[in-house]
């Protein structure tokens, strides 16, 4: 069982309290009846499917009840980081083997 | 039938005995029994059949590694039959009931087994390949047919009785095994107040020091120092020791889920109690000290009722006071099957003949056999096993240069002992997707890289010797010490009587044969 460290709760808590929301950093477009069929069905459907570092949106449902980003080895199955819903992807992810407890410290 | 106890022999209660009965006919055991044990220690060797040739099967082994002996248990009462029991686990109580499994109409004579007869017949995936078509006869035709013919053992077909219970739990340090490795590495932390927990599957700590007790350990018998050991850890407040706890699984950072088994070897247990509790522990550091298993050899007939582990028959002896049988021939291609039959025959069991592969060993193995009046044969090998339900002897014969073999001569015996070296006990390791590395020169395989803040001990590194694993139990702890921030104060444990050992791999021992038949399921 992972721990996974909330950025708003500050604490690393159990991969129970938590629940996977996806992918993330998708915008919402401002005015969806602009959007042609093919970008609206990229916005609704097309995610990507990394082997390596993927930005993700996690909920801490059995908390604080945020939603917030992290970024996570899909081969490893490690966090890198967490961070707050607006922040950007943190850059310097190369590092992907590395546990979140490491880069915590 | 024959009483195979040996008298000051074991760590059995002799004082209590047990009564507990194997398919309807009652036996007696001794507390401290395992049914494998207490059935061995009546002549019982044959415990089930095999699930596809129904081939009549005895224990090969005399822990959890067990592939044959599994039996059907129950206490009495509704929801309460228990399938796939391993007979070399299951401790006996007054009352419990066992069944052999996969026999039709009995386990002494089996209409199934005439499959094993026709075993040429029966290609792989048999079943799969025969009993596809038509589709409409899966229901009533193949599936009853294959349930009750090929199944191992029977479904309850009641809900379970019983409740069982779910913890939590946090150390700074959680070892599992109990044997040389992890009892140093457990008093290495403790005695350093490092929060411990150590964990073992058998109803004593001890591991390989109760099968085999070196003559003396920090000069004390070994009896004394386990029993001052375990007195100091029980009584130092930082340390948590689990028995009959089986480390099951380990997951994501450093969670290990334990269960352990609290009532399976009560007669009468509390009300209310829970049957098994599930722990799920969350360590910060990890030693694994799992130790390893012994390997079998590949000759034809080898899983007779009858053949089984040198390592087994040395633990029914040391652990059990039981002689698995009254004359044994060991076939071995390592150093530890000979302290095996060392042992065997100062508990006065014959050795029919001793049979190494290798051509040469050392001069020591020699000269102990020699006092002990031990038969040996070097550079031979087993090729094949006589006797249906129970070994009644084999064919022994010299290894020539080009593989084959020749002056083949017949040698009677009751019981066969093998031993082809032995492999690092590493699954919970492959758990956290630690690679395997192969190291060439011992021909077996070690812990590579990690990924979870764990340390392997003993054994499971490939280091054979008690000594050698005491050390490294010490090690293991100062690392993991380290790991944690703290400053070790390290400890060294003296083994007398040390048993080291190497041996060779034999993927197939040398026959005249081109090719064994592959598998007897
Ligand atoms: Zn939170």
């Amino acid at each position: 069982m992972l721990l996974i460290h909330c950025p708003y709760c500050k604490e690393k808590l159990p991969e129970l309290e938590f629940e996977y929301a996806g992918q993330a950093h998708i915008a919402r477009p401002l005015n969806p009846a602009e959007q042609s069929d093919a970008e609206w069905r990229d916005y609704l459907f097309i995610r990507s499917n990394v082997r390596g570092d993927h930005a993700e949106q996690w909920r801490h449902t059995h908390g604080c009840g945020r939603y917030f980003n992290a970024l996570r080895n899909t081969v490893s199955d490690k966090f890198i980081a967490t961070y707050e819903i607006e922040q950007p992807r943190p850059t310097g992810s190369e590092e992907g083997e590395k546990s979140n407890e490491q880069l915590e410290s | 039938m024959s009483n195979l106890r040996v008298d000051g022999k074991g760590r059995i209660n002799r004082d209590k005995r047990i009564r507990f009965t194997f398919d309807g006919v009652s036996y007696e055991g001794f507390e401290g029994d395992t049914v494998a044990s207490a059935l061995l220690a009546n002549g019982v060797h044959l415990m089930g059949r095999s699930f596809k040739y129904h081939r009549p099967r005895g224990p090969v082994t005399a822990g959890s590694e067990e592939p044959n002996a599994l039996i059907g248990t129950s206490r009495g009462g509704a929801g309460r039959f228990e399938p796939n029991t391993r007979a070399t686990v299951q401790e006996i109580y007054e009352g419990l009931t066992t069944v052999s499994q996969n026999k039709w109409p009995s386990l002494n004579f089996d209409v199934g087994a005439i499959n094993d007869k026709l075993h040429k017949l029966f290609a792989a995936g048999f079943y799969y390949k025969t009993f596809m078509w038509p589709k409409s006869f899966w229901d009533k035709v193949y599936e009853p047919v294959i349930r009750a013919s090929a199944g191992l053992g029977v479904s309850p077909s009641e809900p379970d009785a019983d409740a069982y219970a779910s913890r939590y739990l946090y150390a700074e340090l959680l070892i599992v095994g109990a044997g040389p490795a992890g009892l140093a590495a457990a008093l290495t932390a403790a005695r350093n107040g490092t929060d411990v927990v150590l964990v073992d599957e058998n109803r004593e700590l001890g591991g390989s020091l109760l099968s085999e007790a070196p003559a003396s350990i920090d000069g004390k018998p070994t009896e004394t120092w386990l029993s001052e050991c375990i007195e100091e850890l029980s009584t130092l407040p930082n340390v948590r020791l689990m028995t009959r706890s089986v480390a099951i699984g380990y997951y994501h950072e450093n969670m290990v889920g334990v269960a352990e088994k609290l009532t399976d070897h009560l007669a009468y247990p509390p009300a209310g109690a829970p049957r098994e509790r599930m722990w799920r522990i969350r360590a910060k550091e990890v030693i694994l000290a799992q130790g390893a298993l012994e390997r079998p050899l590949v000759f034809d007939g080898n899983d007779r009722p009858g053949v089984m582990m040198a390592s087994a028959a040395q633990t029914y002896l040391n652990r059990y006071g039981v002689k698995v049988g009254t004359a044994a021939v060991v076939m071995t291609s390592h150093d530890s099957a000979w302290y095996a039959a060392f042992d065997l025959v100062d508990a006065g069991v014959t050795i029919a003949a001793l049979v190494d592969v290798r051509s040469s060993v050392g001069d020591h193995l020699l000269s102990e056999a020699q006092a002990r009046g031990i038969t040996v044969k070097t550079g031979h090998t087993v090729l094949s096993v006589a006797g249906k339900k129970r070994v009644s002897g084999v064919q022994v014969g010299r290894v020539t240069g080009d593989g084959k073999v020749s002056d083949i001569t017949s040698v009677s015996c009751d019981t066969v002992l093998m031993s082809g070296g032995w492999t690092p006990s590493l699954h919970l390791f492959s758990h956290t997707k630690g690679s395997l590395h192969w190291d060439e020169e011992n021909e077996v395989f070690l812990p590579g890289e990690k990924t979870e803040r764990c340390h392997i001990a003993g054994g499971g590194r490939g280091l054979w010797s008690q000594q050698a694993a005491f050390d490294d139990g010490v090690l293991a702890a100062e690392q993991a010490l380290t790991s944690l921030g703290q400053t070790a104060k390290t400890i060294s444990v003296d083994v007398d009587g040390d048993r080291a050992g190497s041996g060779i791999v034999m993927e197939e021992l040398p026959s005249n044969d081109d090719k064994l038949l592959a598998g007897h399921l």
